[in-house]
């Protein structure tokens, strides 16, 4: 059993592990007596959460909140110009 | 993903007006994973010439912003890779690391995470808290930062990441667990510590 006794840095090892691959049984039991005991690790294992799905709203948050996050005059000149000679140039 | 606002989206418009209609929409797709203004602007060119000899490929089964977006997606992987073999090295890391500030002789807890809250629907209001989560992202050093985002943002495997990286995937595991503990740690710092004092 005692393979199945990790402490807080392992677990929170093994814990970032699990949200990129399925880790063996005797790991993903290992991780679940540890939460069940650990008030520290658990609140970790939930800060991850909550970081992975902020990193996916930060995309609508970008989008939606920064307008004004826009190419320059002179960078959008610059695209439309190569673009338009390539729109030319296939017709 | 969002989409802008344009009406009849899954319909393709005159590709004259393309770059006024998705231009800042795609730049912004693209600062946000590469954080590099000139790097930005110089896929969003390729992506829209890409987009022109391809479109004959357009089906109309999602709508053109994200059809576009899709292709902008490969040209940054495409670009992460070879960055990655001109700097092959730069900053791999061979060795979990201890965290020794954070964790005792005994692998203990010493500063033990604090209880976040709110939940990310909840901080999508907050602006301060999205400005500290870019803060954050952009301490950690390069490759972490990439292989963090295709990670997250792209939802890429770690073995597909790795390919991109040309790094083994136990190191691709433990750069993400580095990636992870450090920010976690620097929005606890920056942002939850502020958000629960000011609770109280």
């Amino acid at each position: 059993m005692s393979h199945w006794m990790h402490n807080c840095r392992e677990i929170t090892r093994m814990v970032s592990e699990s949200m990129d691959r399925k880790l063996p049984l005797h790991q993903r039991i290992g991780i679940r007596v540890h939460l069940f005991m650990c008030k520290f690790c658990s609140r970790y294992r939930k800060q991850l959460l909550i970081l992975r799905e902020a990193m996916r709203l930060q995309e609508s948050f970008v989008q939606d909140t920064k307008p004004s996050l826009t190419l320059s005059p002179e960078a959008r000149e610059r695209i439309k110009r190569s673009f338009i000679y390539s729109l030319n140039k296939s017709q | 993903m969002n989409e802008t606002g344009t009406a009849d989206n899954r319909h393709m418009p005159d590709p004259e007006t393309w770059v006024d209609r998705y231009g800042d929409y795609l730049y912004r797709f693209a600062l946000s994973r590469l954080r590099n203004r000139v790097a930005a602007e110089d896929l969003v060119q390729e992506t829209f010439l890409a987009a022109l000899h391809a479109r004959e490929n357009f089906k109309g089964h999602s709508s053109v912003t994200t059809w576009l977006a899709g292709i902008l997606k490969h040209k940054i992987i495409d670009h992460f890779r070879k960055e990655s073999r001109e700097r092959p090295v730069e900053d791999v890391e061979p060795f979990t690391p201890a965290f020794d500030d954070l964790f005792d002789e005994k692998g203990k807890w010493k500063i033990g995470p604090s209880k976040w809250t709110v939940s990310p629907v909840e901080l999508y209001e907050r602006k301060e808290f999205w400005r500290i989560l870019t803060l954050c992202l952009s301490e950690l050093s390069g490759r972490l930062a990439r292989i963090f985002t295709l990670r997250e943002l792209e939802e890429l495997s770690t073995k597909e990441i790795c390919k991109v990286f040309d790094i083994s995937t136990t190191n691709c595991w433990v750069m993400l667990y580095r990636a992870r503990m450090l920010l976690r740690r620097c929005l606890e710092i920056n942002w939850f510590s502020v958000e629960n004092y000011e609770g109280k």
